[in-house]
């Protein structure tokens, strides 16, 4: 939780939430919560980006919603992955693991060359 | 599934927005509960912990907002929030919408209307084969009057010319009555010579059309139908090649049909070809010049080139044959020869078009932004109070576009009720009236014309403010709307129109002035009660007939025997519809020979006497000719005007008694023993046509045409009743007649005198006819963007005419103020209106002749008349400004 913020890059707060409500169904603090978690602490995400990009991906339909009950007995909505949805992770876990590959390989070459 | 969830989350946030807001606002909610729960379970203290978690947050209403936006239908649901704000707007002052939407209408309805007209009748390639290629062959005599070809000489120039691919000749031959599957129809029929169709160069759809050398008699009678004959009368059925028709008593073979839309000449609706059947006086007669010409110039050759050949071949004939000396010829591209003399008018037709909707666009501009500037204030608060820009320019595109649609429509609406109309009104006088059609291309361009003015204007105010920070227009309080320069702008668009209007209103006054002069122009015969009819003998039925003892005689005697008839008679071309027929070859015994024998032509008529007494056309010396004294056997005699007398009798001369030699037109009646023609009386002048003065004109008689000439001269005949009753009762009665004598002639409808004379001045009542709605327009438009201006005025400056009669000015004085600000702008709009005026004399004088100062009066009173009618429209709003109540005014800011 370090004060200074890794900005999310485009795209990847879908990719995280996505990632995040695999595990189960989540309210929003428990989205934001598990991000924190699943990145070490590394990104840190506003409710500010969360709750739009959450009644986005619903409108999309890769997430539907539902009141339940929190943990501490409140009452709370939740988000769930849809069949969309977990095809939506899928596809954006390859495209990202390329990006990352790609990446990873380019810096290194700039690197090596002096 | 995607789409389907879409679609489901779209229908819910549109019409359960208010749950969908609810729920919103819970999970916010529960958010905020929950993390400062967490907070607090962390060791922070509860107000602590719930400040830290909304500073996260960034505001409860922020983060609602961005949500909102992620929503499907957010455009759509502003939209329609923008529609319901302009709808409330236009509601709240219905007059002003009304006015923008009617001025949008009138400006595209009457824009596109006119000139989806001239459109058809002037810009529309003509319906022929390579139109630019053929020319009419403007022919003249070495005097210069327009003489047509005699058929020998139309055969020399055919043959000796080498410029053209074919050189056709056409006699437009007026109607014919046809037996079709329907039943008997009147049609128009065109002889043409065998090149005819090769000639305007196109093909027909069904067989064939006109075969080389089929113009000569005898070789089959065939005829090439139009398509509208075609279709209407023939069922459009494919067998109709090779059928047999009876036309006016003959039979004729169908050999070809032309194509939809083909029509030569073009005013000629309902038409039917046949080649030229000539007996030998037309093939061998120099003289007797009737036949038009035309021609396909060969690839590359110009009309110039053509005309040089021509002229050789001219000067190679008169060489030969002094008859054919001094001929010339103009060869004018078809297209001009078509749209002719009233291409000028319409031009200047287009022009007030465009000045119209100039007009239009100017008042809905002058309007729309009076109004911007109005709002500008709540613009700017808006804006303060944290609009987004494009959310403020957006509502008023949604304002603009609720009022560019609505006067779109109705401007389209109004186009084609306009266009039925016009197409009712005018089918038979506009060269191409029956084919008139909304013009797309300019009804779209009329359409975004008009609406991108509406939406700029309105757009203005939005525009602007982005110029100027919105603490700065809220600040300059009442004085908002104005700045110097919109007061210049405004004042510039009233001017702009009162000029516009003033030039459009002396342009159609001097138009209802002319026509004023024509319809009362000294004819030399009352008009009133006399009844018309067109008399086409069948040559079948009459060849070798003595068509005045078995037709005219017993008709002419009928008609007089019935009740309510004065008196009926026959002439070959009736006054005021047609003239042309004459003769160049006046030579008057005893006088010494004109310098140039050809100079003047005198008009050549054949009537029977009854036609004097129609047209009570008073004898001035000598005796009227008599059937019991000039006889075919005795020596011709004729009755000249006065105008002959004036032109060719030496002054001082008795005429009656001289001798005229004979003429071109009177070689075959003269008697043969005495060539000679004796002039028996002179009667008063009688105008052939209303445009021009009365041309020197011979009549003889018809009991004089020899038995043998009798159809060729006397065939086709109008018949004038003059009645003693409304003309138009006795057409049952005269029907009648013409059934006893001989059931076969068609009677084709008769008209009065007056109807002719209505429909000869056809274009000039269209054009007036158009020029007074544009001018009726324009000053109604002139006058309604003063009065919005002025109201608007009163409006912004209310403020300011409390604080000036609080401090002691009085009611006249404000009044006073306004009247003499109306006043410069009127009176510059006038002076700019005359200037514009003279300006376009030029374009003017094409339709009507303006003299400055001749017109004096007229314009002075037009534009006095607009200066009173824009004081009136100032009225309404100046006495709104002297009613204020200074303390309201003061309190209402």
């Amino acid at each position: 939780m370090g004060s200074k913020q890794t900005n999310l890059l485009q795209g990847t707060l879908d990719l995280l939430i996505l990632k995040a409500l695999v595990t189960g169904e989540r309210h929003g603090l428990g989205v934001s919560r598990r991000i924190e978690q699943m990145t070490r602490g590394t990104f840190l995400v506003k409710p500010g980006s969360l709750f739009p990009a959450l009644h986005r991906m619903e409108e999309s339909g890769w997430l539907t919603s539902f009141w339940g009950e929190s943990e501490n007995n409140r009452r709370a909505k939740f988000y769930r992955l849809t069949k969309a949805g977990t095809r939506q992770l899928g596809e954006e876990t390859e495209q990202w693991q390329k990006i990352a590959m790609a990446m990873t390989h380019a810096l290194k070459t700039s690197q090596e060359t002096p | 599934m995607t789409l389907w969830s879409r679609a489901k989350s779209l229908g819910r946030n549109l019409f359960r927005k208010h749950a969908v807001e609810e729920d919103l606002h819970d999970e916010v909610r529960a958010f905020v509960e929950m993390a400062t729960a967490e907070k607090v379970a962390a060791g922070w203290t509860e107000a602590e912990a719930r400040r830290a978690t909304l500073a996260e947050l960034g505001g409860l209403e922020r983060l609602k907002r961005s949500v909102r936006e992620e929503r499907a239908g957010t455009a759509l649901e502003s939209i329609a929030q923008d529609l319901r704000f302009g709808a409330r707007q236009v509601s709240k002052s219905p007059a002003f919408g009304v006015t923008v939407m009617t001025t949008l209408a009138l400006s595209i309805g009457i824009t596109t209307a006119v000139f989806s007209v001239l459109y058809a009748m002037v810009i529309r390639p003509l319906p022929y084969g390579d139109v630019s290629r053929i020319v009419a062959l403007d022919t003249h005599s070495a005097g210069g009057g327009t003489q047509f070809a005699s058929y020998p000489e139309y055969a020399d120039w055919r043959r000796m010319s080498h410029s053209f691919t074919a050189l056709a000749g056409y006699l437009p031959q007026g109607t014919v009555g046809m037996e079709s599957s329907a039943g008997p129809v009147v049609l128009r029929e065109v002889g043409g010579t065998d090149n005819f169709f090769t000639a305007l160069g196109v093909n027909p759809i069904l067989g064939r059309t006109f075969l080389p050398g089929e113009e000569t008699s005898g070789r089959g009678d065939v005829v090439v139908l139009s398509y509208e004959v075609w279709q209407q009368d023939f069922g459009g059925k494919a067998d109709i090649v090779g059928r047999r028709v009876q036309m006016d008593g003959s039979a004729f073979t169908v050999i070809g049909v032309m194509p939809a839309g083909f029509r030569f000449p073009i005013n000629f609706a309902n038409s039917i070809y046949v080649p030229l059947h000539l007996d030998k006086s037309q093939l061998e007669n120099r003289g007797n010049h009737w036949l038009q010409t035309l021609a396909r110039l060969k690839p590359g050759v110009t009309a110039r080139q053509a005309e040089a050949d021509l002229d050789t071949v001219f000067a190679a004939l008169g060489k030969a044959d002094a008859f054919n000396a001094g001929r010339s010829v103009h060869a004018v591209d078809l297209t001009t020869w078509v749209v002719g003399n009233t291409a000028g008018s319409l031009r200047l037709l287009l022009i007030a078009v465009a000045a119209m909707l100039v007009i239009g666009c100017v008042n809905v501009a002058g309007l729309l932004l009076a109004r911007g500037v109005k709002r500008e204030r709540e613009m700017a608060l808006r804006s303060a109070i944290g609009a987004h820009r494009m959310r403020i320019v957006r509502q008023l595109l949604t304002e603009a576009l609720l009022f560019a649609v609505c006067g779109a429509g109705a401007g389209v609406a109004l186009a084609f009720g306009l266009l039925r109309l016009i197409r009712v009104l005018l089918i038979a006088s506009l060269a191409r009236g029956a084919e008139v059609q909304v013009n797309l291309p300019v009804l779209l361009a009329a359409l975004g014309v008009s609406v991108a003015v509406t939406v700029v204007a309105a757009l203005m105010p939005a525009l602007r403010l982005s110029g100027t920070a919105p603490a700065m227009a809220l600040k300059s309080g009442g004085s908002t709307g104005t700045t110097r320069g919109q007061h210049r702008l405004r004042t510039g668009f009233v001017v702009t129109q009162v000029a516009l209007a003033l030039a459009l209103l002396v342009v159609s006054g001097l138009l209802l002035q002319m026509l004023g002069q024509l319809r009362s122009a000294e004819l030399g015969f009352n008009p009133d009660q006399i009844l018309t009819a067109e008399v086409n003998l069948p040559r079948g039925r009459y060849a070798g007939r003595d068509v005045l003892a078995d037709f005219y005689t017993p008709m002419i005697e009928k008609l007089e025997a019935l009740p309510g008839v004065r008196a009926a008679g026959v002439i070959q071309m009736l006054p005021l519809q047609a003239w042309g027929w004459n003769s160049e070859h006046i030579h008057i015994y005893g006088t010494a020979p004109l310098k140039s024998p050809r100079t003047d032509p005198a008009e050549v008529r054949f009537v029977s006497p009854g036609y004097y007494r129609v047209f009570q056309d008073a004898l001035i010396e000598g005796r009227l000719q008599d059937p019991h004294i000039d006889k075919p056997t005795t020596q011709l005699v004729g009755v000249v005007n006065e105008a002959f007398v004036k032109k060719f009798i030496p002054a001082g001369r008795d005429p009656v008694g001289m001798e005229i030699g004979d003429n071109d037109q009177t070689q075959t009646l003269a008697n043969q023993d005495n060539p000679r023609i004796l002039i028996v009386g002179v009667v008063k002048n009688i105008r052939q046509t209303v445009y021009q003065p009365t041309f020197p004109q011979m009549d003889f008689m018809i009991a004089q045409v020899p038995a043998a000439e009798s159809l060729n001269a006397i065939g086709s005949m109008h018949v004038v009743v003059r009645t003693a009753v409304a003309p138009a009762s006795l057409v049952p009665a005269m029907r009648q007649v013409f059934r006893q004598v001989d059931p076969t002639v068609p009677l084709r409808e008769p008209e009065t005198m007056l109807e002719v004379m209505a429909d000869v001045l056809t274009f000039e009542r269209l054009e007036n006819w158009l020029f007074g709605l544009f001018a009726v327009m324009a000053v109604l438009l002139a006058v309604v963007g003063l009065y919005g201006l002025l109201t608007h005025e009163v409006e912004l400056s209310t403020r300011e005419i409390g604080i000036r009669l609080a401090l002691g000015a009085t009611r006249t004085t404000i009044l006073k103020g306004i009247y003499r600000r109306v006043g410069w702008m009127l009176a510059i709009g006038v002076g700019l209106g005359l200037v514009l005026t003279a300006a376009a004399q030029k374009a003017i004088s094409a339709v009507v002749a303006l003299r400055m100062q001749k017109d004096a009066w007229l314009i002075a009173a037009l534009a006095l008349g607009l200066l009173s009618a824009g004081l009136l429209a100032a009225a309404l709003p100046a006495r709104k400004a002297s009613a204020v109540e200074p303390m309201e005014a003061l309190r209402e800011e």
